[in-house]
């Protein structure tokens, strides 16, 4: 997968889960946490996600503040390294 | 760590974690109370005094118990049936070792306030605002812990608290200006305090999903006093409490923020840091 079929991927996946996304949303900066498109019983959800996308699991040492707050971050936290 | 404080004019020890508070460290708590009364009116935000009982339903809204069970107080009360009173009275109501010994109880559905700003958030449960709206409210807290320490650590305390409801803005807006209000107040007197990130004490935290939402999406921050006791707290609770209580802002579930004031706590960074008679500083 290229780095922007990766966050389509979880652009897809947020959507898929958030029937009241507007179209359009989220870009890959829009604070996804903030606007209540990811909330606490999806982040567990997502996180495997994750770990299915890249085909590797996540060091639990690196959920940190922020690393949800945009795709940009989750890409650049999970995927991007 | 400093040794508990037990010899503090003012203060009188209830080992079951309660303290009794008289004369001059009254006269603090009240002084405190007043300078986040005025932090309040600032806002704009009316005082509400609730009740210390809060239905179970409201706090199973918000999935507490499953979240906080080692800290929930319940009132109890006999089965007022007369058979089972007279089971009571006829038996050793109260042993040597100050255990009650009740007979049927009468089902409990109340809990002890476990934190102050919830009577709020069902208080206005249902409401439609078309603005940011503020409210305060003062309550004795009720939390059941395996210790206890004077002023630090109590099964009850003091608790006051400020709230904001309205947009996301708002909220953040809301908890940056009362955060900028404590640090010139605290910077003014002369106490050791930082804020620090923080979690809520959840039942099982790593199978709690509200867990590992705060720690990738940081939302509390404690006030700590010489870096070991919290004396306030800032909350983000996004549309937490706005969707389980019906709270809208402009069509959308009111986003709530609160920033909260341990009254004891602040007595207890006091006497550390100025000693147990004053002079205590002014609170401009």
């Amino acid at each position: 997968m290229t780095g922007a079929e990766e966050r389509d991927a979880l652009r897809a996946w947020i959507r898929a889960h958030n029937p009241d996304v507007p179209p359009g949303e989220p870009a890959d900066d829009t604070p996804i946490i903030e606007r209540r498109y990811l909330t606490s019983l999806q982040v567990a959800d997502l996180l495997l996600y994750i770990e299915e996308v890249r085909q590797a699991p996540v060091d639990p040492r690196r959920l940190k503040a922020g690393v949800f707050k945009s795709i940009d971050a989750i890409h650049a936290t999970f995927f991007a390294s | 760590m400093d040794a508990p404080l037990v010899d503090v004019p003012g203060l009188r020890w209830i080992p079951n974690g309660q303290s009794v508070l008289y004369g001059p460290l009254l006269e603090l708590a009240d002084r405190l109370d007043r300078r986040f009364l005025g932090w309040a009116a600032d806002w704009g935000a009316p005082d509400h005094r609730f009740p210390t009982f809060l239905p179970a339903t409201v706090l199973e809204r918000i999935d507490w118990f499953r979240s906080f069970p080692q800290h929930a107080t319940f009132p109890a009360s006999l089965d007022a049936d007369d058979d089972n009173l007279a089971a009571f009275t006829d038996g050793e109501p109260v042993d040597g070792e100050g255990r009650v010994h009740p007979t049927r109880l009468a089902a409990i559905r109340d809990v002890l306030t476990p934190a102050a700003c919830y009577h709020l958030y069902d208080h206005h449960r249902g409401r439609r605002f078309d603005g940011p709206r503020y409210f305060t409210t003062r309550n004795t807290c009720f939390r059941r812990e395996t210790h206890y320490v004077p002023l630090e650590r109590q099964w009850s305390f003091n608790m006051r608290e400020i709230v904001c409801m309205g947009t996301a803005d708002e909220a953040r807006t809301f908890l940056e200006k009362a955060t900028a209000d404590v640090d010139r107040l605290v910077a003014g007197i002369g106490l050791p305090l930082r804020w620090e990130q923080a979690n809520d004490p959840f039942f099982r935290a790593s199978k709690n999903p509200a867990y590992l939402m705060q720690q990738i999406d940081p939302t509390k921050f404690e006030l700590m006093f010489d870096d070991r006791l919290a004396i306030a707290s800032t909350n983000l609770h996004h549309d937490h409490f706005g969707r389980a209580f019906d709270i809208e802002r402009d069509g959308e579930p009111v986003r709530t923020a609160c920033i909260a004031f341990g009254i004891e706590r602040w007595l207890s960074a006091f006497v550390h840091r100025f000693g147990p008679t004053g002079p205590w500083p002014d609170l401009p």
